[in-house]
């Protein structure tokens, strides 16, 4: 008899939204608060580990049919590109820039160069997190 | 689909218990991000990623004024020439539509474009009996109506 943990499916569904909405919080809030990328990619990848604990790993891949590889590639490519900027206007690598704006909707915002830089870490923590434990979970010999 | 719109308002109100600012465009901030989560997992949920109607029902608004625009320079022009070249007509327009709701919005549409006026409904009320000002050819105009507006129709309720 195969049972269906039902409990686990349905608390499962609502709980890895949450989990996700606050790693996009901590994302954010790391320029000024506690977070940031690497605590936010973590966070995201550990919403993603319940749901491959809860549901078999067919049915996850199917859902989120990502390249966990190419998600890492792009992360360094992003990160890099992003310290380039500062080369090509003959500044030294790295370098981040930073303003207020008055946006639309949002009213005056502090926009940098160093969010992403974040998001190329928080890309490699995703992708380097769920590569490692979906690699171990599908050796089988 | 009532459930997801209730998950997406939920997480716009955690944000705003996390930003700790309790304002309008905060909650915008966290609708969208819900949306975006939503969106990521929409192969997950039981049900459509339910904002894919929201743009379908945007796009059937587009296509109505598009043809509504359309259709009233078709009526100027007939309306301004002098002897107008016109074959009034009757037709039978069997619709696929299922529940009387989508047949009542479709029997509107074709009635608010000018030209073109739903008169009756047949006994099981899935064919439309259209009055236009202007049929040369009757399976052309069937045709027309089912791949505008019956096809814009079933996107948004299926």
């Amino acid at each position: 008899m195969k049972n269906t943990p039902v409990q686990l499916h349905v608390i499962t569904r609502i709980v890895a939204f949450i989990i996700l909405a606050f790693s996009i919080f901590l994302f954010f809030a790391g320029h000024n608060n506690p977070g940031g990328g690497f605590i936010g990619g973590l966070m995201t990848a550990s919403a993603l580990v319940l749901l491959f604990l809860s549901f078999d790993i067919k049915t996850i891949k199917k859902v989120l049919p990502f390249n966990y590889a190419k998600i890492i590639a792009s992360g360094l490519l992003l990160a890099v590109l992003t310290g380039m900027v500062g080369m090509f206007l003959g500044r030294p690598f790295l370098e981040q820039f930073f303003d207020y704006y008055q946006l639309p909707i949002l009213g005056k915002t502090e926009l940098t160069t160093a969010l992403p830089f974040d998001l190329g870490i928080y890309l490699v923590v995703v992708g380097f997190t769920l590569l490692v434990i979906l690699t171990i979970a599908e050796d089988d010999s | 689909m009532a459930f997801q719109i209730l998950l997406n308002i939920g997480l716009a109100l955690i944000w705003m218990l996390l930003r700790t600012e309790y304002t309008v465009v905060e909650f915008m901030l966290g609708y969208i991000v819900g949306l975006l989560l939503l969106f990521v997992l929409r192969r997950f949920l039981h049900f459509d990623f339910y904002f894919r109607r929201v743009v379908a029902v945007f796009k059937l608004l587009v296509l109505f004024l598009y043809k509504l625009i359309l259709s009233n320079i078709d009526m100027t022009k007939i309306v301004l020439s002098p002897n107008p070249d016109i074959q009034p007509g009757i037709i039978a327009v069997p619709t696929k539509l299922k529940t009387d709701w989508e047949v009542t919005l479709l029997a509107n549409l074709i009635s608010l474009t000018p030209g073109t006026l739903t008169m009756n409904f047949s006994e099981d009320g899935r064919t439309l009996f259209v009055h236009s000002i202007h049929v040369p050819d009757k399976e052309k105009a069937i045709a027309e109506i089912h791949d505008s507006f019956e096809k814009a129709i079933m996107e948004v309720t299926h």
